[in-house]
């Protein structure tokens, strides 16, 4: 088993190129090019290839969700479907809990998704001829668990996500946001500890993907996987996740927390993404703080390192000194200027 | 023709690929036309050129079949059995039973109304006295379908397991829909002897494809997702395919099962042609020959119910079907069940039922009074088409125009006239600026002063080049012009132009009625209320059925092979039409509406346009329905290579039968490509 510091997925300089002997075509451009990612990809497009993911590295460690974000088309569907090994993967290399599973057997590989993967689909991808609990204790079924003992487990996970009473119901007869359910609850069906969810609130109304965020948080607070979240919705991302890989024409572009995403983005394009949002929901106070017992005025409206942005902004609307910042324990950690918090809170007018 | 050049070429740079292809076209086509008194093998392919493929297919596949003989005959003796179950089951099952059980499926099937067609069509069989002939067909298709369900279902299973075959099975696929169903018959009856056998497996082969394609294009239509999320839930491939896709895909599975079914039923009647199986099909062909309408309007009447029933009854499967109370398929079958023990002394058995003899002797009477009575009005409907429109396409004005026919004899100076006409109004097409336009009315005048069959063998090559490549470029043009040259080498290239001049002929009046019933029912809804049961009855009905009243009032001919092949192939030309009409989307419709156009001018300018690809597929589907009812029609008389299919069927000629089977798809093939290539090109312009 993994210990702590092992992450529960690696991927190393993974590349999926799509196109015939695609294999030996990334090989030979990265040896024309001698290893410069960005011109083998461009070598592989003018050959024809597609090169949908190029080169991607990054770590998800045990217990985190991680949230891919980026446009239709930047190749993040992709992406999970090669951590997920639906595609095979072109070249590099991706370790799940510290085994590398490119190139693994067919048997390994169901083996692997039978106890440790789970996966969530945009358009739910309900067996549409199994009720729910029917759908939900499929992957328990093909591994031969009893008919009493997945019914059981159906029953827990079906509760999980709040679908008591519909157990009996077919696909066609329940509303996307209950499909979407089912789909959560079938993920989750063997208990997995790796779970890969692909846009999965993207096809819902606005009200309901709200709400099914909101469980879906509850879920993950009890369960803590290992989560890999893909989505469209830079709003999404920085609601839920821990960290967020952005990713562009099948390029991670930038790796980093909500907050370094929105104050600290690499370049344009990330910077156009978080132009739109309000920076102040998403930042928090450390970001903006001076760390050390730093000079400070009389006032002390009681900010702390884990507030937002908007929330410090509005203890200290007619300050004008530096106010101390506490942690979580209550401790003086460092202090903050309030003009700073203002400013953080500018959009840019790249 | 020669001035058609003259206007062309100063514009020459600009054009279009269609006027370039017309034009040159048209040149061949008169320069044929000058030369041929010099040069008679540009207008008839010399008998001496012919290579003698017909005798070299016969030898090739008589040895083949001589090679596989054993293991057919060994398949045969074995398939007597089930066979030979089948029908004692069906026929030693008192009737009553029989009409009982089907009806208790129709109630479980569809609830009331598919209970009461299942009653009152079995109990029609019952009355018409033919209960053991019918019973007898359907022994064969009943073991005919599984072995078909099984064959087509694994073939598309195994297209979808190992995506390289996929391409191949395709293409094999497409051949077999489009070998006409009589040519299947001659190498089998070489291989199983007469017999029984012959129908069953030739139903099987025909009736497999379909299967074969639902299943496919099930396995394939099935969600990614779905697919994903079965490989996720980690099942092994068997699991995915049978747990998860397969169920998936049941619906599609199903539209194949119940096309399986009718292709089954449809050819357990055609191979009745060859006898030795006393069946419905071969009670229908023998009434026909001895012109006894009535019993052959009876035995055609017990087809098209079983076709009905039978489709009605699958068709449901392949629907959201709810579910009916099994308490009536009980009290139904209880109620069958004690009918047949009370009144078991004094039932009358099956075949003494024949309740509707005098139905069909009186039919019989009326038709013979009829005829007699509007003979002249029948013989002038059937003569002015043949005299005025079938003939001169046939064999061109200049010999079809005589004192006998037209009134008057044909001379040179009409000739130039027609010739000087086609020139005025394509000149004036092209000098309004539909150059295209202009070249092809030429260019048909042409084809009506020379006759179809008497078309020099260079401009018919050049025109089907030209037209594959508009369709679908060069490929197209060179796959067009090797199928092509390949009938014309083999001999059969004037039986192959009599097949396309009367499919052509058919076709053509399929398109202008069709067309004209298709926009109709797309205006009015009443007319599609009415059009629409008939179109569906059409296309359930065996094609043998057709044969039937056209016989009856035109006799053996032409003109009623012309009927026949118009009957069927009409309907989908209605379809398509009207669909393609009222497909046309709603906001395209608002929009035209807001900007003041009458509704006219939407039928016009927007919908018609809109419509186009999917009429071209009608036209489609029109002309491979033409080509299958040719194949048949061939049993009431007509020329070319049907009935060469029919003769070599007769004398087990197996090279003559399977050359000229080929030839029909040769044709068919291109017909579909050149069309569909047309269709294509229109929805890429309409950006669909």
């Amino acid at each position: 088993m993994s210990t702590s510091d092992t992450p529960a997925i690696a991927c190393r300089n993974l590349w999926q190129v799509f196109g015939p002997s695609a294999d030996k075509a990334l090989t030979e451009a990265l040896a024309r090019s001698g290893g410069d990612t960005n011109a083998a990809a461009a070598d592989l497009r003018a050959l024809g290839y597609i090169p949908a993911v190029q080169d991607a590295s990054f770590e998800v460690r045990e217990g985190e969700l991680f949230v891919i974000m980026g446009l239709s088309g930047s190749g993040k569907s992709t992406l999970v479907r090669c951590i997920s090994q639906l595609l095979p993967g072109t070249g590099g290399e991706i370790r799940i809990d510290g085994e590398n599973v490119v190139g693994a057997s067919k048997q390994k590989l169901t083996e692997l998704r039978r106890r440790k993967l789970g996966m969530v689909f945009q358009h739910f991808g309900l067996f549409p001829h199994m009720t729910v609990a029917e759908n939900v204790a499929y992957p328990l079924k093909v591994q031969g668990v009893g008919r009493k003992e997945r019914r059981a487990r159906a029953q827990e996970v079906i509760s999980l996500v709040g679908l008591d009473g519909r157990e009996e119901s077919f696909p066609r007869q329940l509303s996307g946001g209950q499909r979407q359910r089912v789909g959560i609850a079938r993920s989750l069906a063997v208990n997995p500890d790796i779970w890969f969810l692909d846009e999965p609130f993207s096809a819902l109304d606005p009200l309901i993907r709200r709400q099914l965020q909101d469980e879906f948080l509850r879920i993950q607070g009890s369960l803590r996987k290992s989560i890999v979240f893909i989505t469209h919705d830079i709003a999404e991302a920085l609601k839920l996740a821990d960290r967020i890989a952005i990713m562009r024409d099948g390029k991670i572009v930038q790796i980093g927390t909500p907050t370094e995403i929105v104050l600290q983005p690499v370049d344009d394009y990330v910077r156009e993404f978080s132009k739109d949002v309000a920076k102040g929901r998403h930042a928090r106070v450390a970001s903006v703080m001076q760390a050390g017992d730093g000079t400070r005025g009389p006032d002390d409206p009681g900010l702390t390192t884990s507030m937002t942005l908007d929330a410090a902004l509005a203890r200290c609307m007619e300050l004008y000194q530096p106010v101390p910042v506490r942690d979580a324990s209550g401790a003086i950690v460092g202090t903050v200027n309030p003009s700073d918090l203002a400013a953080a809170l500018q959009v840019d007018d790249a | 023709m020669s001035v058609a050049a003259d206007v062309a070429v100063p514009g020459a740079p600009r054009l279009t690929v269609g006027a370039q292809a017309a034009l040159i076209t048209a040149l061949v086509g008169a320069l044929c036309l000058a030369l041929e008194p010099m040069a008679p093998w540009l207008g008839a392919w010399p008998k001496t050129w012919v290579l003698p493929m017909t005798d070299w297919v016969g030898t090739g596949v008589s040895w083949l079949l001589d090679w596989i003989k054993p293991v057919a005959r060994l398949f045969s003796d074995i398939m007597v059995y089930p066979m030979g179950w089948a029908n004692t089951v069906l026929n030693a099952t008192p009737w009553p039973m029989v009409i009982g059980l089907v009806t208790a499926l129709g109630w479980y099937l569809g609830g009331l109304s598919m209970a009461a067609l299942a009653f009152v069509g079995l109990g029609l069989v019952l009355a018409s006295g033919y209960w053991h002939e019918g019973m007898n067909t359907l022994a064969l298709v009943a073991v005919s379908v599984p072995l078909a369900l099984v064959v087509g279902g694994g073939i598309g299973i195994l297209a979808n397991e190992v995506p390289r075959l996929k391409g191949a099975v395709q293409a094999v696929l497409d051949v077999m829909q489009t070998v006409p169903t009589f040519a299947y018959l001659t190498p089998l009856l070489l291989l199983f002897g007469f017999g029984p056998v012959v129908g069953l497996i030739a139903s099987a082969i025909y009736a497999a494809p379909p299967m074969a394609r639902n299943v496919m294009l099930g396995l394939e239509r099935v969600e990614a997702e779905i697919k994903e999320a079965a490989i996720m839930s980690g099942g092994t491939r068997f699991q995915q395919l049978f747990q998860v896709e397969i169920p998936s895909a049941s619906k599609q599975i199903m539209v194949g099962f119940n096309q399986c079914l009718m292709a089954a039923l449809s050819m357990v009647i055609i191979a009745a042609v060859i006898g030795g199986f006393n069946d419905i099909g071969w009670e229908v062909l023998l009434t026909m020959r001895k012109a006894q309408f009535g019993p052959s309007l009876l035995a055609g009447m017990v087809i098209v119910i079983f076709a009905v029933v039978i489709d009605r009854m699958s068709a449901v499967l392949a629907t959201e079907r709810k579910r009916y109370d099994l308490r009536v398929v009980w009290a139904v079958l209880a109620f069958a069940v004690a009918f047949t023990v009370l009144f078991w002394s004094s039932l009358p058995g099956a075949s003494e039922v024949a309740m509707l003899d005098g139905v069909a002797e009186s039919v019989d009477r009326g038709l013979t009074r009829f005829t007699q009575t509007n003979g002249v009005a029948l013989e002038a409907l059937k003569n002015n088409t043949l005299y005025y429109v079938l003939l001169p396409l046939r064999i061109g004005l200049d010999q079809a125009v005589l004192p006998f026919t037209w009134g008057f004899m044909w001379t040179p100076a009409m000739s130039a006239w027609v010739f000087g006409l086609g020139a005025g109004l394509g000149l004036l097409l092209a000098w309004r600026g539909n150059l295209t336009g202009g070249i092809v009315t030429m260019i048909l005048f042409g084809m009506i002063e020379t006759g179809v069959t008497n078309l020099p063998w260079p401009f018919v090559l050049t025109g089907a080049a030209a037209l594959g490549y508009v369709a679908g470029g060069r490929r197209l043009a060179i796959l067009v012009v090797v199928l092509l040259g390949t009938i014309l080498l083999s001999g059969l290239w004037d039986r192959a132009l009599l097949s396309l001049y009367l499919c052509g002929a058919s076709v053509f009046a399929c398109a202008v009625v069709g067309g004209a019933i298709g926009v109709a029912s797309a205006i009015w809804t009443p007319v599609w209320r009415v059009v629409r049961p008939i179109c569906d009855m059409l296309q359930t009905i065996p094609l043998f059925v057709f044969l039937i009243p056209v016989l009856m009032l035109f006799q053996i001919g032409e003109f009623s092979a012309f009927l026949a092949i118009c009957a069927y192939a009409v309907v989908p030309m209605i379809r398509y039409t009207r669909h393609g009409l009222v497909d046309t989307p709603e906001e395209m419709m608002e929009a035209a509406i807001s900007s003041g156009a009458t509704d006219w001018q939407i039928l016009r300018d927007v919908r018609a346009p809109y419509a186009a690809p999917t009429i071209l597929l009608g036209l489609n589907q029109t002309i491979l329905y033409a080509f299958s009812m040719l194949v048949i029609a061939a049993l009431i008389g007509t020329t070319g290579l049907g009935q060469s299919i029919y003769l070599a069927l007769g004398q087990a000629d197996v090279g003559l039968g399977i050359s000229a089977g080929a030839a029909m798809a040769i044709l068919a093939l291109i017909a579909d490509r050149l069309v569909q290539g047309f269709a294509e090109e229109r929805r890429k312009a309409l950006g669909l």
